[in-house]
């Protein structure tokens, strides 16, 4: 954990010393309040597998998605996106939440602002595209993530 | 020496021919181009020069023998008394030194001015003559002061007192530059401001005079090439003494001509060191005053709005309790009083928050629609019956823009608020509509029409001017500040639109409209940052001190109790499910159970109805989503308090849930603080769902010896919160005081409603139509059912729900023993608390009719409760809605199902109606419930009326939507 405070993702510094910094990219109060449910600091046997649980749970998702964008199953996209979007909203994971939304919206065939989008096409060409994205944000988080959970073990 | 006779002859001796014996004096004088005059001692003309003659244009005769001053008199064109005098005193100047003198130029007239030599001729001590040359002179200057001339004091020439002037002066440093601003002249002010003596400063150039910077950028130079150019320049800046102190100088430089050339600048100085520091104290102090005031306003906003919710929350408190009518009336007085300080007080602070432009407009979703209904439902139920509603919503309204929705309703309620105020009869109509749409945003029209008493048209200018109030009669038969609309107009134009007014054309009464531009919601970004904000903004609520001391108690609380509740998760997500797990474990909890979808949670529930305190519930999840896991669950009659999870932060989401019978909601990502408040007030706050009447009671009883459900202050703080979010919409998410049966059957009535989505509106509309009592029926219910615990004693409400007298005192079945005999005598046992005395329970019909009767009058007794909640009934409507669901619908459905249990409830209905909401329930409930808690033999008609309800709200709902669709003349758009 302080390890993760001398990185040059901490933004500021706040009364909150014991909380590190993940940025914009996610909501530190839940995610905080997640930590807080570990036992104890040295040993985070609650949030260390819950995290890990979820990129788990997010490759597993992305295959699925894969798999649906090749059947054009926007259906299934839809709700495949809506799934992750919980659990990443759960963990405070906004970035990902945010990508989630738009393969979920998309998969609804609506664009983001909730107007629809009628070409079938054009959905499954944003949503690949919101995939890919959602993908190297969701890579780049587990890598911070591990770093995190690694210096707190 | 010349002899009297040759001096009466002067024509004659102007003719004398020359060669005359001795020297022809006479002629010499005559023709020597001089205009003379020789006077006698006693100043009488003698003899006149030729010259004189024709030059004066006079006759010899006619001048000849006149006395001097006389004949200059006449001779003068104007007269000139003052040049007569200057000439006079110079005679006598001349005479009395015995030298010649010369006067000052003396006009004769417009075109001639003269200049005279005077020259007493003296014999020894005798003045024997006096000669008068005159010359021609310069046109005066100073003759043309005329009676002014004493101005000139003897010995003073002009030169001499400007030089004085401008030598004496003090206070102004002033001196000429020559043309390349070297000094020329130092007078005594600038000795004195600048500190160099005459002596040092001559021949020096005025640019010592100036500091560093100015000289950096050749500030000297440049006033004199602007000062050249223009004739003049001023400056205001630093400027140094000698000694180095500076001073603030307030410069003007002149260019100095004379006669057409240029020859060197007139500088001024005046030190206004003072004037300048007066100057910045006078705006430190004015700044520190806005701060002061702006301090003052931000405190007292929350000093005297607080108290005043403390009061008027107990003046509601009272009225809930058993009065006399007359203390009623007192206390409604205050009440409403109390309402009003409240506006006015709220009205100037918006005011003067206003003026001072620190009112901000803040952007977050805005649902014009449902602000317009909710609205309008809150005003109307302030209205007499007389008064009808119309909604006209256009089909193009967008669903949500981008806004202030706060100050929407802000300028909507006052309009409609007024609307309400000023229409005794006939109808009030509020239209939106979209005036005009671009590629980022709406111009959205909103109108309001009544058929008030409209406005004088020597009013209407003056409608949107601040403190205006055309009523001003001195009876006052409308209250208010008169800032209403001008905050409306002030609100408006920040919200990029306009407002006004025109007189409605069909008919007497008004339109006012107005209109605000809308952005239009684009992206994604846009809805996560706002839903990133609604998310701060909720997170500061609730950590505001108030609060959070109030979760870390209820946190306290649960702890004790957690370990031996029993709580269902329903929940796909493995992750969420950890989480939420998680969280409950951190709270205490340990009897946990999971269901990963809705069927399994469904089956769990159903296979133990009392098994579970709470679930949990995920709305959206495979298999069976949460709403029809809850639908499926409350059709198994279990009342176990059921917890919506969604991640939908919409508004609008949660009265869907509660729709589908659930009780409340916590918005995803579940938040602990909003956890722990939901889980406190369905655990701890809330009287067990497995309990009976009696034990509930009881239980009541035993806790509340005396009353006192939420204190003031809480009450305030919920007002307060309400009020300020736009009458509340969120409430349900605050912790809430503890909801209780009464707030179940408030919330049928208000599930009714918010079953109509559509229109939610109709409902209302529908009932101010048509049944007389409507109003004040769906106002009840809302206002009791904000006052939580009084529920329950028995006599502290008399208003009846609207909903059942109609429907229920029809068909009368004759009440006979059979199987609810239990449902009866607990009915009686509740009826006889009630009504504090033992009444058999087959008297009800009779009681009946003379009490429905009285039904109307007693709601009317209450009038002024109306207005007193209008600002929270729409929060409180929805806050109600939270509570529809679990415990009230069902027993008004029996109701339609089981004539018996219905005659209970009219009768126990037109006895005690508020209590009777509840009573509606309990008696069934109990019944039903009994077999749950094994304390009973389960009537077999009521076991099967358990298990009917889910139609019959089916049909119930059908046929209250019919009923609008019925109405084709309120939404004839």
């Amino acid at each position: 954990m302080r390890g993760i405070d001398d990185r040059s993702l901490r933004q500021d510094e706040q009364e909150i010393d014991d909380m590190p910094e993940f940025g914009d990219d996610v909501d530190n109060e839940l995610f905080s309040q997640i930590l807080e449910m570990d036992e104890s600091e040295e040993d985070r046997d609650f949030s260390a597998p819950l995290v890990l649980n979820f990129f788990e749970q997010a490759e597993e998702t992305f295959a699925k998605m894969q798999e649906a964008l090749n059947a054009k199953n926007l259906e299934s996209l839809s709700s495949l996106g809506h799934f992750l979007k919980g659990s990443s909203a759960t963990l405070g994971f906004n970035k990902i939440r945010d990508g989630c939304q738009i393969i979920q919206q998309y998969g609804h065939q609506l664009n983001v602002d909730g107007t629809p989008e009628t070409d079938p096409a054009v959905c499954l060409k944003r949503i690949a595209e919101a995939l890919s994205t959602v993908q190297a944000d969701t890579a780049k988080l587990e890598k911070v993530m591990k770093k995190f959970f690694s210096q707190t073990e | 020496m010349f002899q009297d006779p040759i001096m009466h002859q002067p024509s004659g001796a102007a003719h004398q021919p020359a060669g005359h014996a001795g020297p022809d004096l006479d002629l010499i004088f005559d023709l020597a181009p001089l205009s003379v005059l020789i006077l006698s001692p006693a100043w009488r003309i003698r003899r006149a020069s030729s010259r004189f003659l024709s030059v004066w244009r006079v006759a010899a005769e006619d001048c000849l023998g006149q006395e001097l001053l006389p004949f200059l008199e006449r001779k003068f064109q104007p007269p000139r008394p003052a040049h007569l005098a200057h000439l006079t005193s110079i005679i006598d100047d001349a005479i009395a030194s015995r030298a010649e003198r010369t006067t000052h130029p003396i006009n004769a007239s417009a075109a001639v001015s003269w200049k005279i030599r005077v020259i007493p001729v003296f014999n020894r001590d005798e003045l024997v003559s006096l000669v008068l040359e005159w010359h021609d002179g310069p046109r005066s200057t100073l003759p043309e002061i005329d009676q002014k001339e004493e101005l000139v004091k003897p010995g003073l020439s002009t030169d001499e007192a400007f030089r004085i002037l401008v030598q004496a002066v003090k206070d102004y440093a002033i001196f000429l530059l020559d043309t390349k601003g070297h000094i020329v002249t130092w007078n005594t002010g600038a000795e004195l401001l600048k500190g160099y003596k005459r002596e040092d400063i001559i021949g020096k150039h005025f640019s010592v005079f100036y500091g560093k910077e100015d000289l950096d950028i050749k500030k000297p130079q440049m006033e004199l090439e602007i000062c050249m150019r223009e004739g003049r320049v001023e400056d205001e800046g630093w400027r140094y003494r000698k000694d180095g102190s500076r001073f603030w100088a307030n410069v003007v430089i002149t260019a100095v001509y004379k006669d057409g050339v240029h020859v060197g600048f007139g500088k001024v100085t005046r030190d206004l060191t003072e004037r300048k520091s007066a100057e910045s104290r006078l705006i430190a102090a004015y700044e520190e005053s806005e701060k002061l005031k702006s301090d003052f306003l931000a405190n007292m906003s929350h000093e005297i709005r607080t108290p005043m919710h403390g009061m008027l929350s107990a003046c509601t408190l009272l009225l809930d309790t058993p009065l006399s009518a007359r203390q009623r009336d007192i206390v409604n007085i205050m009440d409403e009083s109390g309402q009003v300080l409240l506006q006015v007080i709220n009205d100037i602070l918006d005011y003067s928050k206003l003026a001072s432009g620190s009112f901000t407009i803040n952007s977050d979703i805005v649902g014009i629609t449902s602000i317009v209904t909710s609205v309008v439902r809150g005003v109307q139920t302030s209205l007499p019956p007389s008064v009808h509603f119309e909604l006209f919503l256009a089909p193009e309204l967008p669903r949500s823009v981008q806004g202030d929705p706060l100050r929407y309703r802000q300028i909507l309620q006052n309009i409609v608020g007024n609307a309400a105020k000023f229409t005794d009869k006939g109808s009030i109509r509020v239209r939106a509509s979209v005036q005009s749409e671009d590629d980022v945003s709406y111009l959205v029209l909103t109108e309001v029409t009544d058929t008030g008493i409209g406005v004088p048209e020597s009013a209407q200018a003056s409608l949107f001017t601040p403190f205006m109030q055309f009523d001003t009669t001195t009876t006052k038969q409308y209250k208010g500040t008169g800032l209403g609309l001008s905050i409306a107009k002030s609100l408006t134009e920040l919200m990029g639109g306009r407002i006004g007014y025109r007189p409605n054309p069909d008919r007497h009464g008004s339109v006012f409209w107005f209109t605000a531009r809308f952005k239009k919601i684009k992206t994604l970004e846009q809805m996560a940052n706002w839903k990133n904000t609604s998310t701060a903004a909720r997170s500061e609520r609730q950590s505001t001190p108030a609060l959070d001391s109030e979760v870390e108690e209820l946190q306290k609380e649960l702890r004790i109790v957690s370990s031996i509740k029993n709580l269902l998760v329903v929940e796909d997500n493995l992750i969420n499910q950890k989480v939420i797990l998680g969280m409950l474990r951190s709270l205490g909890f340990r009897n946990v159970g999971l269901a990963s979808n809705g069927l399994e949670a469904v089956r769990m529930v159903r296979g133990k109805p009392a098994a579970y305190d709470a679930v949990l519930m995920d709305v959206s999840m495979p298999v069976m989503d949460g709403q029809q896991a809850t639908k499926e669950i409350r059709a198994g009659g279990v009342l176990v308090p059921i917890i919506a999870m969604t991640a939908y932060a919409l508004k609008g989401d949660r009265e869907r849930c509660l729709e589908y019978g659930m009780n409340d909601y916590i918005a995803k990502p579940v938040d602990k603080k909003r956890l722990i408040s939901v889980l406190g007030k369905w655990l701890l706050r809330t009287t067990d769902y497995r309990k009976n009447y009696e034990q509930r009671l009881a239980e009541f009883r035993r806790q509340n010896p005396v009353l006192v459900p939420a204190t003031p202050g809480d009450e305030a703080k919920q007002f307060l919160f309400d009020v300020t979010n736009g009458a509340g919409t969120q409430s349900a998410e605050e912790p809430k005081s503890e909801p209780s049966p009464l707030r179940a059957a408030d919330g049928a009535v208000a599930g009714g409603l918010s079953s109509q989505v559509a229109n939610p509106a109709a409902e209302s509309v529908e009932d101010s139509q048509t049944m007389p009592t409507g109003t004040a029926a769906t106002e009840g219910p809302n206002r009791t059912g904000d006052r939580g615990q009084q529920i329950e004693e028995p006599t502290y409400d008399l208003k009846t729900p609207e909903f059942k007298t109609s429907e229920i005192t029809l068909p009368l079945p004759v009440l006979e023993s059979n199987p609810q005999a239990g449902a009866v005598e607990e009915a009686k046992d509740f009826t006889d608390i009630a009504s504090d005395g033992p009444r058999p329970p087959t008297d009800g019909r009779a009681e009946e009719s003379s009490r429905h009767t009285k039904a109307p009058e007693l709601t009317q007794d209450l009038p002024a409760e109306t207005s007193s909640q209008q600002a929270g009934t729409v929060g409180e409507a929805n806050g109600n809605c939270n509570l529809a669901s679990a415990e009230p619908r069902l027993p008004i459905d029996e109701r339609v199902e089981e004539p018996n249990c219905d005659i209970k409830t009219a009768e126990m209905t037109q006895d005690l109606p508020p209590v009777t909401s509840k009573q509606q329930a309990s008696p069934v409930q109990e019944a039903k419930e009994k077999p749950d808690t094994a304390a009973a033999g389960p009537p077999p008609a009521l076991v099967q009326c358990s298990v009917q309800p889910s139609d019959s709200l089916g049909k119930n709902t059908a046929s209250q939507s019919v009923d609008v669709l019925e109405q084709p003349s309120l939404f004839p758009e």
